[in-house]
């Protein structure tokens, strides 16, 4: 994939606020987006999650018959598109035939389970179509295409927690076969009793904010929000004067087939994707500057990572500093592939290492890392990788460089 | 029910019922439900809302709306509603 993919356009929506400079603002504070779930009542062995605050508002242009029936995950999806599109300066014109790819797993889960609540306690007599609407997770990509006008090839994916990473595989692959000169590629995922007591019933949820490759971390903290990239066709920003943000220099997927929730232990999937990923870009390991790690907080899931990027890296992983996003934004699930990615673009465009919160005592077996404490550094990088990884053995890793346009 | 206390409580229901970002005192007695109103002054509701309401009226007000005839008859506007719903009740 000679010269890459152009990111020319990032959107984000998340517990840190619902927009990019909220999210830089976070980064580079170090600010924590998990508290208290408020969302609906949950007893268990947590009680945090990286909820989006209230009133992320969705744009103006959409007909308030449709806005006032619009899932949370949809909601926050169109305004990631929204600022995602308006950041690349795509006109109606350049929406018209984009593509459009987004990851997603649980769609409108929790209106539904508040429709079933609801009826269920006698609040309501009978069950309302317009509260069980947005069930599917299809929704997003319509709701998205019908108010921005995105009419070009179009598909949602759902593989866990790696469903928005293939997302942006997907729009990437898309513009690399000629079939769209531009793609929106996005993730989306709203927090509901579903995920949260499934979670919770697995023991993943840790009962403090999770603490990604500190030794005592117990788990992950669910989050939700929605990431959004524009991809473009390099010659294709060129030629409108749009300088690049960052470049999707390659990408690859792996699958483990191991186990419906555990990593494979030797990360043979999450591997596979890492090293095609490099192969894809064209450059050795050595070209690595950051990795923003898939990080759940999970014991299974940072001893693999970590394993399987000293496969990778070997000696040199101590020089790569490595940091999860999640300790701020929590496990968006459906999103993180794309709330992670947005990260990694910030990070390229704004030189920044997002640091690695609430890491307090990192696990003495991950020793020789640099994990990017809080509160983060500003530090000039070139290349930098965004692996995610899925239940069910779903892994992605995606290559970014700087902007220049080479 | 009084005819005013059914005015009032039908235009609740609406604006809560099918969540409309206006008061229901806003929401005129001869203003046209879901069709186009003089003015282009129309509530802005799509085929859900139609289908929303006549649950929501029927289930409020235990009255039957069996088909689209009846239907448009029952919401040309907010004065035709309370007729409809005092006419079936007293019917009943």
């Amino acid at each position: 994939m000679s010269g890459g993919i152009a990111i020319t356009g990032v959107g984000a929506v998340s517990a840190v606020g619902g927009n990019v400079p909220a999210l830089t603002a976070a980064l580079l504070e170090g600010r924590c987006g998990i508290a208290p779930l408020t969302l609906f009542p949950y007893q268990g062995r947590s009680a945090l999650a990286a909820q989006v605050p209230e009133g992320v508002t969705v744009p103006g242009t959409l007909p308030a018959v449709t806005a006032r029936r619009l899932s949370r995950p949809d909601r926050f999806a169109l305004a990631a598109a929204s600022e995602a599109c308006r950041d690349a300066g795509l006109d109606g014109a350049l929406r018209h035939d984009a593509a459009l790819a987004l990851g997603a797993t649980t769609g409108g889960m929790f209106e539904s389970e508040e429709a079933y609540r609801q009826r269920q306690t006698g609040e309501a007599g009978c069950f309302r179509l317009s509260r069980l609407l947005g069930t599917s997770i299809t929704t997003a990509a319509s709701v998205v295409s019908q108010t921005l006008g995105i009419y070009g090839p179009q598909t949602t994916v759902s593989t866990a927690c790696s469903s928005s990473a293939l997302a942006i595989a997907l729009a990437a692959d898309a513009i690399r076969r000629g079939r769209a000169r531009v793609a929106v590629a996005l993730g989306t995922d709203g927090l509901c009793r579903l995920t949260y007591a499934g979670f919770d019933a697995l023991q993943a949820l840790d009962p403090e904010a999770c603490r990604p490759f500190d030794a005592g971390r117990r788990g992950l903290s669910l989050g939700e929000g929605a990431g959004a990239l524009v991809l473009e066709d390099v010659a294709h920003a060129r030629a409108r004067g749009v300088r690049p943000r960052a470049l999707l220099l390659g990408h690859a997927t792996g699958t483990d087939a191991h186990h419906v929730t555990a990593p494979h232990p030797e990360g043979v999937g999450a591997l596979v994707a890492f090293r095609g990923a490099l192969a894809a870009a064209g450059l050795p390991p050595e070209a690595i500057d950051y990795v923003n790690a898939h990080g759940s907080g999970t014991r299974q899931n940072d001893a693999v990572e970590v394993a399987v990027l000293r496969a990778v890296l070997g000696s040199r992983l101590a020089r790569v500093p490595v940091s999860s996003t999640k300790s701020q934004l929590g496990h968006t699930l459906g999103a993180a592939g794309a709330l992670e990615a947005v990260v990694t673009v910030l990070a390229l465009d704004a030189g920044i290492l997002p640091p690695t919160v609430g890491l307090r005592r990192p696990d003495p077996s991950f020793g020789e890392l640099d994990l990017v404490p809080t509160p983060g550094r500003r530090l000039p990088l070139a290349v930098a990788a965004s692996s995610s990884y899925g239940f069910g053995g779903h892994n992605v890793t995606l290559v970014l460089g700087r902007g220049e346009v080479p | 029910m009084d005819r005013d206390t059914l005015r009032s409580e039908v235009k609740e229901l609406m604006v809560s019922g099918l969540r409309l970002s206006i008061a229901p005192t806003e929401i005129a007695d001869d203003t046209s439900i879901f069709g186009d109103n003089a003015g282009g002054g129309g509530l802005g509701l799509d085929s859900i809302d139609a289908l929303e309401l006549v649950v929501l009226v029927e289930e409020r007000y235990h009255v039957s709306i069996p088909d689209e005839e009846v239907g448009k008859r029952a919401f040309a506007s907010v004065s035709a509603l309370i007729d409809f719903i005092l006419h079936e009740r007293g019917a009943a």
